[in-house]
């Protein structure tokens, strides 16, 4: 189990498979494309989860299995941990990562600073690209939750980049 | 020595069971295993109250039959691994240090 790969190889295998499955498999159907990524990230995390559970005690509660997602799952993943969780104790669960390692590569387009020649297409059409990469993420998370007994939706929001936030709402 | 290895997924669907006895014993040990599922679930659902034992993966002697033992270990995932020896004077510790290799 010790095989390494490089880093720049899974962001440019992500950032691949992003584009392939917006531009060539599903070309007009973003909806689409983006079920199917969060699919593939849904079946990551599952595995994922089984593989890093293995060794500890099992969970009490949905707080410990969301503290196991901040904690150890996100520090195998990005090798740092989520810097700020919060909930409203009521199945919500907001867990956000001040320097997501996935974007950290994304260049954006800043609007300039006369404001005039920033048309806010573009600028719409820069936050749907990125909110593409989102949703394998959010797959992983909701693949890892399921598999721990845990049925949810996890959606991604990006209003401060590099900063990301993953809302975890739990089915009752 | 062991004479069967179950693997249950978390909707209690056999994964993988293979007994190391002779045939004629492998519809009993298929019945073993199948009542076993249910004391698991018992364990699962009425903690013993204390505090070690309250969250461990390993879940010690399920129940012992006239032949055999059964131990039981459940992942964080739902998984069981179903375990029967015919080792009378096996102990608890040994069991639990072989789980974990046969998941690796």
């Amino acid at each position: 189990m010790g095989r390494e790969v490089s880093e720049s190889c899974i962001d440019s295998l992500l950032m691949e498979m992003v584009s392939t499955y917006c531009n060539r498999f599903y070309a007009n159907k973003p909806e689409l494309a983006a079920r199917r990524i969060e699919a593939i990230g849904y079946q990551v995390g599952h595995q994922l989860s089984e593989r890093y559970t293995m060794e500890r005690p099992r969970f009490t509660d949905h707080l410990e299995a969301i503290k196991f997602i901040c904690k150890d799952f996100w520090s195998e993943l990005f090798k740092k941990q989520i810097d700020n969780l919060k909930t409203n104790h009521r199945g919500t669960f907001v867990l956000q990562d001040n320097h997501f390692r996935w974007l950290t590569r994304m260049s954006i387009d800043q609007s300039p600073e006369n404001g005039a020649s920033s048309e806010p297409s573009i600028i719409a059409d820069d936050k749907a690209v990125e909110s593409m990469h989102l949703y394998f993420p959010c797959g992983i998370i909701r693949g890892a939750l399921s598999n721990l007994g845990i049925p949810c939706a996890v959606s991604a929001d990006i209003s401060n980049l590099p900063a990301c936030s993953f809302v975890v709402r739990i089915k009752a | 020595m062991i004479v069967c290895v179950a693997v249950v997924g978390h909707q209690n669907n056999p994964l993988y069971i293979q007994s190391f006895t002779d045939a004629d014993d492998a519809l009993k040990l298929h019945h073993i295993v199948h009542c076993s599922l249910d004391v698991v679930d018992e364990r699962v659902n009425n903690p013993k109250k204390s505090g070690p034992t309250l969250n461990d993966t390993f879940l010690g002697l399920l129940y012992p039959t006239e032949n055999y033992k059964v131990y039981g270990y459940l992942t964080n995932t739902k998984v069981k691994f179903i375990l029967v020896t015919t080792d009378l004077d096996v102990r608890d510790a040994d069991v639990r240090n072989e789980v974990p290799c046969c998941i690796c």
